[in-house]
């Protein structure tokens, strides 16, 4: 498989996810971004001002602003009428706790409404002893601000995200979003391992029997409620591609097209991510990967040419074949190999799979990593890319450069 | 809307333009979500548009720019392609302001 097998390389990411700021009003016991608002800093007004202008200029479609929470910025409006002004839509993600009448109001200036593609709001459980647990004290406001939008007719979406505390509650939680509040539709996903998981005394992460239990209960309510439960991971992603391969191995296939490749995320394709210090990485979820930094690097360049995204297409062509852990698995003309942030969080690189989407895995006839330990991490060996030898140069050489980006920052 | 032989158009300033190297560009309407994959010839008469122009004026551009092109078939395409960005809020009609 060559380079001619990859899609072409637009010349500007259609997208590019924001967090315009770290402050939080909350501390959710699963949040991935949770080191980085610690440790980094918020930059003032007029630095994103300019980036959303360069954005502008090479013509990106949309951003999406997240955090932290975006409502704790006293600037939010400013800046979103600075990414109107540079020809773009937006997108909010956002707790919902600080969303009130007055927050509606200032949607209705200019070409605020317009141009927003939704608000995102989290809601992880039905009734405050529940939701409270990973999202502390935050429930009646997350109601309240969410009831507000959909009543003004915002565009709305909602995250579950499933952990231990809520995988009984999935039922009630589809009937409150669904039929009490009346939205169309809600996502859902589940709580993964990152740095603040892994500390939590309590462990969020469900057990295999956990996922089972939440695959079968998502899988009732989409028929159910007629499909207006959705997800792109977690449970029930899991459970209906757990359905389709099955279907096809039944129909004796041995693979889906496109697939048995390292290909399980789309991102360098079509989108950037930048830190509030104004890092650019390639997605929040890798977000030790540091591509440079807006308003010190060209940010096409960055998106064209930067090695770590040059080597994150490449991922593309990597054949499962030539991983250790995926060699001899009956599933590999079916599988992607997974999103690329569990496989560095789980291996330390970005070139191998990730077991938390690793059909095999699921089923427990991996010989690499079990579940029983709640997805911690138990690997027996370091995945290598045995593909090419020039793989491994590309990560030194990505390494090097992430480090003088580094000191760059510094 | 109206239009004569006469009437003025031009890009609609809202609008994002990507330059794809040969394959043309991208069209992007932030107002309406619209995107409009246009070729090289479509990007000539985009980028004549940047300046109010009525469709003469762009043909003659598109004639002054291509060689061995019949002037009737320019018409009829500047013609067509116009009306497409009119009709999708791309381009607008220009009365000292531009009216969509």
């Amino acid at each position: 498989m060559d380079d001619l097998s990859l899609p072409k390389v637009m010349a500007a990411p259609k997208s590019v996810d924001i967090a315009i700021t770290g402050r939080c009003n909350l501390g959710c016991k699963y949040c991935f971004y949770a080191d980085e608002m610690v440790a980094l800093r918020d930059l003032p007004t007029g630095r994103w001002l300019a980036f959303f202008a360069e954005l502008g200029s090479l013509a990106v479609q949309r951003v999406t602003l997240t955090g932290g929470e975006v409502f704790t910025r006293p600037d939010l409006f400013e800046l979103i009428d600075g990414v109107i002004a540079s020809r773009m839509r937006y997108g909010l993600l956002t707790n919902g706790t600080l969303i009130t009448e007055k927050t509606l109001a200032q949607f209705e200036q200019g070409k605020r409404r317009l141009r927003l593609d939704s608000i995102q709001i989290s809601i992880d459980g039905s009734r405050a002893e529940i939701h409270d647990k990973t999202r502390p004290g935050s429930f009646d406001r997350a109601i309240r601000g969410l009831r507000l939008l959909v009543e003004a007719g915002f565009p709305m979406t909602v995250r579950v995200t499933i952990t231990r505390h809520n995988v009984d509650d999935l039922e009630n939680i589809a009937h409150l979003l669904l039929e009490d509040v009346g939205l169309k539709s809600f996502s859902t996903n589940e709580a993964y391992a990152c740095g603040i998981v892994e500390r939590q005394e309590d462990n969020l992460i469900l057990t295999p029997a956990q996922r089972r239990q939440a695959m079968q209960t998502l899988t009732d309510l989409v028929a159910r409620y007629d499909g207006r439960i959705g997800a792109t991971a977690g449970p029930l992603a899991l459970a209906r591609e757990a359905e389709r391969i099955e279907a096809a191995l039944a129909r004796g296939e041995t693979g889906f097209p496109g697939r048995g490749t390292l290909c399980g995320c789309g991102g360098m394709w079509s989108k950037l991510a930048v830190l509030h210090d104004g890092t650019i990485v390639p997605c929040h979820n890798l977000s030790g990967l540091a591509l440079g930094v807006i308003g010190e690097d060209d940010f096409q360049q960055v998106w064209l040419a930067h090695p770590t995204m040059v080597m994150l297409r490449q991922r593309h062509t990597i054949p499962l074949q030539s991983l250790e852990t995926c060699r001899d698995c009956v599933y590999q003309g079916f599988c992607t190999g997974g999103c690329p942030q569990g496989a560095v969080f789980h291996t330390g690189e970005v070139n191998a799979r990730n077991p938390m989407n690793c059909y095999r895995v699921f089923k427990g006839e991996d010989p690499y990593f079990s579940l029983e330990t709640g997805g911690a991490i138990d690997y027996t060996i370091r995945q290598r890319n045995l593909w090419s030898d020039k793989g491994i140069e590309e990560i030194s050489r990505m390494a090097m450069q992430n480090r003088a980006t580094e000191q760059k920052r510094v | 809307m109206n239009t004569t032989e006469s009437t003025l158009y031009i890009v609609n300033p809202d609008v994002s333009c990507r330059e794809e190297g040969p394959d043309g560009a991208l069209l992007f309407n932030p107002d309406t979500d619209a995107v409009l994959v246009i070729n090289t010839t479509g990007l000539l008469i985009w980028e004549a548009l940047r300046k109010p122009r009525d469709k003469a004026a762009v043909v003659a551009e598109l004639m002054s720019r291509c060689n061995n092109v019949p002037a009737d078939s320019v018409a009829g395409d500047v013609d067509e392609f116009v009306e497409q960005l009119v009709a999708r809020g791309f381009v607008g009609i220009y009365q000292g302001v531009v009216q969509f």
